[in-house]
């Protein structure tokens, strides 16, 4: 019973970290039909950025809360390339993003090198029920949701929110009533960064990252996201922490070299089960 | 010789129909048009035949990856080119004919057989698996090929049988009919035959009645099922042959290196072939092979310069990186058809303008 | 080519011209869909443009509002512009309040005032009964109040209405105009309509225009448009009757 609590919790945790990655993807996505491969790099470059800042001697949350503006900045530039020259389609875009995660690669092993780093979280461990769980578990839990229930209000509350769902609901509207739909595009790009970085200091301290973590976790992300068809932030956040608990599990009641196996062929299941349901004509509609 | 002349024609109805429509005036001016591209096709051939015998050893290593590249990718290209589908997980593949040639060849199997298998092989699990997957477009088969490639290494990693993650050493040198190819130039004829076997069977499929069929396919798959294609079948043709070329560069690599590990086919391999096949140009055999042998060698002349003296360990990685990075996106961003079509085009609108002021 | 080449007295003056249009062209690939198009809308002024499917009617609007670049020739707007797209482009997810609070955009530098959407209710009061009501469940003419109320949200002084009758059951189409017609006569809204239904058009515009493939084949006031025996002949459907309830070839809702 303890290992069970024991690995769902810190399953949780991680899922948090593919949920928020998920909805990074789903948010862009939704507004621009781009599959962002780059999504992964942004936790990448907020995990190592924090690392650094926090080695420099900068606080707690300060240090945070720079790499995720960095991880912002960072896909407003994604953004640019991907999107920002009239008559990229969505297919090239995604080849585009593919072609700015080589480029991170090479900036990050320039300033961080190839070795994975970490950085000390919120030390310490409390035991519930036998089982011993470190502070930093709920401590992702909290932000996630924190984070999670801040995107929410954001799309239904904000007028800004509203125009972004807007162009991902009727573009043509959007442009008819005067909404710049590029604009509003690198508007998501930027968001996506910023979800990405969160789930990038939130999950460091967890598990190392370096410059090739990202092939992992954009395909963790995008297993949680597909679970919405990419257009829905519920089911993302479901299907991110479903996926985080179940390679817990896999890792703790089996084998911890299978667990990413597990996730993946899950992946797969969903996709493959989805496409039945849906014509090629539904698809090259949309 | 009369075969492939007649093979020229064929490609060139396909690719430029406004040209084929018009009817020749005579054999003159049809012969005209073949001759550059028959011209440029011979002395490939021979350079390509030559370069054994005058590169040093070390380039010689060089030019045998860069042939097996263009294998692999001569394939992917027409996936993506012809049947519209893209493939992030093409190694995957080349690990199954690496692997089959080298499991077989360590059981005490022929050689022979072993490298006959490891196409075939390929080409059979991605039939299978092509059956559910190809129900997928776009960035979901993009992402399914990517998940089934991080299966499989993870699969190959954990299991005895394959070696775990050290791999299968000692895989003997391919023997057949009694010659054993021994020497790393050996292996440069062996990968060009194998490369000539895959550029005739692609021209064939794609001059072929299916291969217009697949054209359609790339454009609309709507269209192309309306117009009486049978897209799942050819779909399901098209990845199966392209990956069964690149189980074929596999074994090769299988037999050329001796060893086999889950290391030496990453997900960036995966991505390398897709990068080549961009930037030559997707559903061309001349873009494929530009692309392999582009990237081949500049991914070369950067790693002479990054181990150069004085160079920081790093180097190596962050410039290779840098360069597929940027060249992908320039290329996708602003020769969105690759290299040599455009290439292609450049030189056809010359000629016209200069047959426009002559005439 | 006009049926008045010198203009009337509604023909727009340069000086207080909302909509000038010269010399237009529009391509898609080698294909022209505008021709050298020039159009006027004085301010104020309703002017209706008709002609028949495939005209070049849509790629002239989406010029207008800047929604394509044109080939050649300029599109000068003095004022601001609202668009009542055609097949009324909802926002479907979001309310009938949201889809009027998005029509503000152009205003958002002006704060959240200009996004007050009690004006739009007293113009349009049947919107306020469901104003909470998402806007994909709603009937066809609901949404093409919708879309006119959206459209007067960026408080435009000329109303661009791209299909006012398209889809919809005669009756509807018959309130809608009326409605129309209220904004430009008693609130001095200059209006440009584009309408295959050359009859509904030419009854509430004081001025018209014929598109015919991508050019203007021939233009002037309503009535003399109207009476003519060639626009009767190729867009009226047969001899003029006399005008009344609009007809149109959609089926309602």
């Amino acid at each position: 019973m303890s290992d069970f609590l024991q690995y769902l919790i810190s399953g949780l945790a991680v899922g948090c970290g593919f949920a928020l990655l998920g909805s990074g993807l789903v948010t862009i996505h939704r507004v621009t039909r781009v599959v962002n491969f780059a999504q992964g790099m942004f936790a990448v470059v907020a995990g190592l950025t924090a690392g650094s800042l926090l080695s420099a001697g900068l606080p707690h949350g300060v240090a945070e809360v720079a790499a995720v503006l960095v991880a912002g900045a960072t896909g407003l530039l994604v953004g640019i390339v991907a999107i920002g020259r009239r008559g990229t389609g969505p297919q090239s875009a995604l080849i585009v993003t593919l072609g700015i995660g080589f480029l991170a690669y090479a900036g990050e092993i320039l300033i961080w090198g190839e070795d994975p780093h970490s950085f000390a979280g919120l030390g310490g461990a409390v035991e519930i029920g036998g089982a011993h769980l470190q502070k930093q578990y709920f401590l992702v839990i909290g932000a996630a949701a924190l984070g999670f229930t801040a995107l929410g209000l954001f799309f239904t509350r904000s007028y800004l929110g509203k125009a972004l769902g807007a162009c991902a609901s009727n573009p043509y509207a959007a442009r008819a009533v005067g909404i710049d739909v590029t604009r509003m595009g690198l508007v998501a790009f930027t968001l996506g960064g910023m979800l990405g970085g969160v789930a990038g200091v939130l999950v460091t301290p967890l598990q190392s990252v370096s410059y090739h973590s990202d092939v992992l976790l954009i395909t963790n992300g995008f297993a949680a996201a597909i679970l919405g068809g990419l257009v829905r932030l519920g089911p993302a956040l479901v299907g991110g922490l479903a996926l985080g608990v179940a390679e817990s599990m896999v890792a703790g009641y089996y084998e911890a070299s299978y667990q990413s196996v597990v996730a993946l062929a899950l992946m797969l299941a969903v996709m493959v089960w989805r496409a039945r349901r849906h014509t090629a004509l539904y698809e090259e509609a949309t | 010789m009369n075969h492939p002349v007649r093979e020229g024609e064929m490609k060139q109805v396909t690719l430029r129909p406004a040209t084929a429509t018009t009817p020749a005036p005579g054999p003159g001016l049809a012969a005209r048009l073949r001759r550059p591209r028959v011209l440029a096709v011979l002395v490939v051939s021979v350079v390509a035949l030559l370069l054994p015998q005058l590169l040093a050893g070390s380039d010689v290593a060089v030019y045998v990856t860069l042939l097996l590249s263009a294998i692999v990718v001569t394939g992917l290209s027409m996936l993506m080119g012809y049947a519209g589908q893209v493939s992030l997980g093409h190694a995957a593949f080349y690990l199954i004919g690496a692997y089959t040639a080298a499991l077989s060849a360590t059981h005490d199997i022929p050689t022979w057989l072993g490298l006959a298998a490891a196409p075939l092989t390929a080409a059979v699990i991605a039939a299978l698996i092509g059956i559910p997957l190809l129900k997928l477009r776009g960035h979901q088969l993009a992402f399914a090929t990517l998940a089934m490639q991080l299966i499989l290494l993870n699969i190959v990693g954990q299991n005895e049988w394959a070696g775990g993650d050290i791999g299968l050493q000692g895989v003997p040198r391919l023997t057949v009919a009694g010659y054993e190819f021994a020497s790393t130039s050996s292996y440069a004829y062996l990968a060009l035959g194998a490369l000539a076997l895959v550029v005739l069977v692609a021209r064939n499929v794609i001059a072929s009645r299916p291969g217009r069929g697949l054209r359609a396919l790339a454009t609309s798959e709507v269209a192309a099922e309306s117009a009486g294609v049978p897209v799942v079948a050819y779909k399901l043709a098209v990845f199966s042959l392209s990956a069964g070329f690149a189980g074929l560069a596999g074994g090769i690599y299988a037999f050329y290196t001796g060893y086999v590990a889950p290391g030496s086919f990453p997900v960036l391999l995966s991505f390398e072939f897709v990068v080549m096949a961009v930037i030559g140009g997707l559903g061309t055999i001349w873009g494929a092979l530009v692309g392999a042998a582009a990237i081949t060698l500049l991914l070369q002349q950067l790693n002479e310069l990054g181990t150069a003296e004085g160079m920081p360990g790093y180097a190596p990685a962050v410039m290779s990186y840098a360069v597929y990075g940027v060249l992908l996106i320039l290329v996708v961003l602003y020769l969105p058809r690759g290299l040599v079509p455009s290439a292609q085009g450049w030189w056809e609108r010359r000629r016209a303008a200069k047959d426009g002021g002559g005439g | 080519m006009s049926l008045s080449p010198q203009g009337t007295a509604a023909s727009a003056d340069p000086l207080t011209a909302v909509i000038e249009v010269e010399d237009l062209v529009v391509r898609y690939g080698t294909a022209t869909a505008v021709d050298q198009v020039s159009i006027t809308v004085g301010a104020g002024e309703a002017v209706a443009l008709v002609g028949p499917n495939g005209a070049g009617k849509s790629s002239l609007v989406d010029a207008v509002m800047g929604l394509l670049r044109p080939a050649a020739g300029s599109v000068r707007l003095h004022g601001r512009a609202a668009l009542v797209p055609e097949g009324r482009q909802m926002f479907p997810d979001l309310d009938v309040e949201d889809n009027l609070r998005l029509g503000a955009w152009p205003l958002r530098s002006r704060g959240a005032a200009a996004r007050d959407t009690s004006r739009v209710y007293e113009v349009l009061p049947d919107l306020a009964y469901i104003r909470r009501r998402k806007a994909g469940a709603l009937s066809g003419g609901q949404q093409q109040m919708v879309a006119f109320g959206r459209a007067l949200m960026a408080d435009p002084d000329v109303l661009v209405v791209d299909e006012l009758s398209l889809g919809l059951a005669p009756l509807i189409t018959a309130a809608l105009a009326e409605h129309l017609r209220e904004l430009n006569t008693s609130r001095g809204l200059a209006v440009l309509l584009i309408e295959q239904n050359a009859r509904l058009a030419l009854d509430l515009c004081t001025r018209g225009y014929v598109l015919e493939s991508g050019r203007i084949r021939t233009e002037g006031p309503s009535a003399q448009l109207a009476d003519s025996a060639e626009v009767a002949a190729a867009y009226l459907g047969g001899a003029a009757e006399p005008s009344g309830a609009p007809d149109t070839e959609g089926d309602g809702e």
